[in-house]
């Protein structure tokens, strides 16, 4: 009997509450403020838009930018950095809002060089000591060793038009016994019809001066260079049939690499060691946040990933 | 009791607020907010900062932890703000407010000075300490410092370092990493890259505060103004 009253009272409530919510929203909605908080902490001097800006930094910004002790920098210079903080902070927070980061490569870039500094910054700090930059080296020891220089002429006998690859090595044959008897290459090649290869060549000439042996390798082939590495100055190789014909290496002087003490290596050492100790690090970021990481790859991606290193 | 309680708790909160809230300059003149720092410090260095800098503050040669308590600074004047800022964004740590303008390069390693030439810059150095040294070689460092080690770059050209780069000074009877010649002759050799962390994230801002106003405190003990004398009493 006495209900109806109450239930009338109650219904009014809730439309009134659901009125301030309404206004509280809009207002919030249209003054595009959002939700704020009206405390400042002790350690900020400034919020904006709910981040602080820390009395700590502030300081340290007036000293830099006026080169003074912040306790001499005046009301005005105090204003000026506070007004730059506060657009610099409103500028980052549009930066995230419209995702910079995400086409930005500027941003990019320094996101990746922070994020890598942050992680990184124990390696970099690092001194090794003396018995781990020995171990390393003992543990890598092949990595040092002397360049090796090679001079050296590599001929072929073509099988091309008429001239089978039988004949081809026959002659091959024939000229390496000439050479090893100690005829003079070009009077050789001449006799024999055979042509500089054309592998070891520099800016379109052929290559008749010292080569790096690591530039050999690329030039010659595995195959080739295999048989070349162990050759001594003077000596001819066998002839060698290759797909575009059968070769002959001659080698002209040969400066075999040697391995060095680690005395003379000490230096390549410690930078090979830092570098490799920098390189575990980066690569274990990087696993650590693809586990945490949700990435779905297409099909293509997948055959990518899958495919052998 | 719950009053009393409460009525603390106000206490420490509001002191708190006036550590972080109050200007640096400030602070040194308020007797109790330095006391109040100085008890939170204490425990926060010696679980933090005591395993470098060690128990007494005077630093480890071994890792290149610097003495806490000589007012020589690397960065800055050592005031309360500058101290404030090593401390939360540390040295060299990877945050990117970090000190981390240079290192101490490699002159050995990169050759850019032989054997020799680093054993006179050592001399040199020891010279400039009025330490025992070769005068021939000394005058061969001199040369050196200002032509090709590029030494005086960093350390100004009155080897008093530079505080913009962390630079030491070299007139000091101490060094970051000691003072015997094979200490120097590593220095100078391999460089150095000395790394303090950035404590930020991992203390709260009250915490980072008061540590600075205790390194600021201790280091300033032998000065005419040292602000240890507002102190009513050292705690244990």
């Amino acid at each position: 009997m006495s209900m109806r009253p109450h239930t009338t009272r109650s219904m009014s409530m809730l439309a009134l509450g659901a009125l301030l919510g309404l206004v509280i929203a809009g207002y919030g909605l249209f003054t595009a403020k959002g939700t704020r908080s009206h405390g400042v902490p002790p350690e900020a001097i400034v919020l904006v838009n709910g981040r602080p800006i820390l009395r700590s930094d502030f300081i340290t910004q007036a000293r830099t930018e006026f080169a003074t002790p912040f306790a001499h920098c005046t009301t005005e210079q105090r204003r000026k950095v506070l007004e730059e903080m506060i657009a610099e902070e409103l500028m980052v927070q549009r930066g995230l809002q419209i995702d910079l980061s995400s086409y930005d490569a500027d941003v990019r870039a320094a996101m990746v060089a922070g994020v890598e500094l942050e992680v990184t910054a124990d390696v970099l700090a690092e001194q090794p000591s003396e018995p781990q930059l020995r171990d390393y080296y003992e543990r890598h020891k092949s990595k040092y060793v002397t360049a090796g220089v090679m001079r050296l002429r590599d001929i072929v006998s073509r099988a091309t038009g008429p001239v089978s690859v039988d004949q081809a090595m026959s002659t091959a044959r024939e000229a390496v016994a000439a050479l090893r008897t100690g005829e003079p290459l070009e009077t050789v090649m001449q006799r024999h019809h055979l042509a500089d290869s054309g592998r070891l060549m520099d800016a379109g000439r052929v290559d008749t001066g010292d080569v790096l042996e690591f530039a050999a390798r690329e030039k010659l082939g595995g195959e080739m260079y295999g048989v070349a590495s162990t050759l001594q100055a003077g000596q001819i190789s066998d002839a060698i049939r290759q797909s575009d014909g059968v070769h002959i290496i001659f080698v002209i002087q040969h400066r075999f690499p040697v391995q060095q003490e680690y005395a003379a290596a000490a230096d390549q050492v410690w930078t090979d060691y830092k570098n490799d100790a920098l390189t575990r690090v980066r690569m274990a970021n990087i696993r650590y946040l693809r586990s945490r990481s949700d990435i779905i790859l297409s099909d293509d991606a997948r055959s990518l990933e899958a495919s052998p290193r | 009791m719950l009053a009393a309680g409460l009525g603390y708790c106000l206490h420490v909160r509001s002191l708190e607020a006036a550590l972080v809230h109050n200007w640096p300059d400030e602070l040194t003149r308020d007797p109790a907010i330095i006391h109040f720092a100085m008890s939170m410090a204490r425990p926060l260095y010696a679980e933090h900062c005591s395993s470098c800098h060690g128990r007494d503050l005077r630093g480890n040669h071994n890792v290149g932890a610097p003495d806490l308590t000589d007012s020589v600074w690397l960065y800055g004047d050592g005031d309360i703000g500058d101290l404030e800022a090593s401390i939360r964004y540390g040295i060299r740590s990877g945050h990117p407010k970090a000190h981390n303008v240079t290192d101490m390069p490699a002159e050995g390693r990169s050759h850019q000075l032989s054997a020799a030439e680093i054993h006179a810059v050592i001399e040199y150095v020891l010279a400039l300490s009025r330490e025992p040294h070769d005068a021939a070689a000394a005058e061969r460092g001199h040369k050196l410092f200002y032509d090709k080690g590029n030494c005086y770059d960093c350390h100004a050209n009155d080897a008093k370092g530079n505080t913009d780069y962390g630079a030491p000074s070299l007139l000091g009877a101490d060094s970051l990493y000691g003072r015997d010649r094979r200490m120097l002759y590593e220095s100078v050799y391999s460089g150095r890259h000395g790394m303090c962390p950035a404590w930020a994230g991992k203390l709260a801002p009250v915490q980072i505060r008061a540590l600075a106003v205790f390194l600021y405190i201790e280091s300033h003990a032998d000065s005419s103004d040292a602000p240890r004398r507002l102190l009513p009493e050292k705690a244990p």
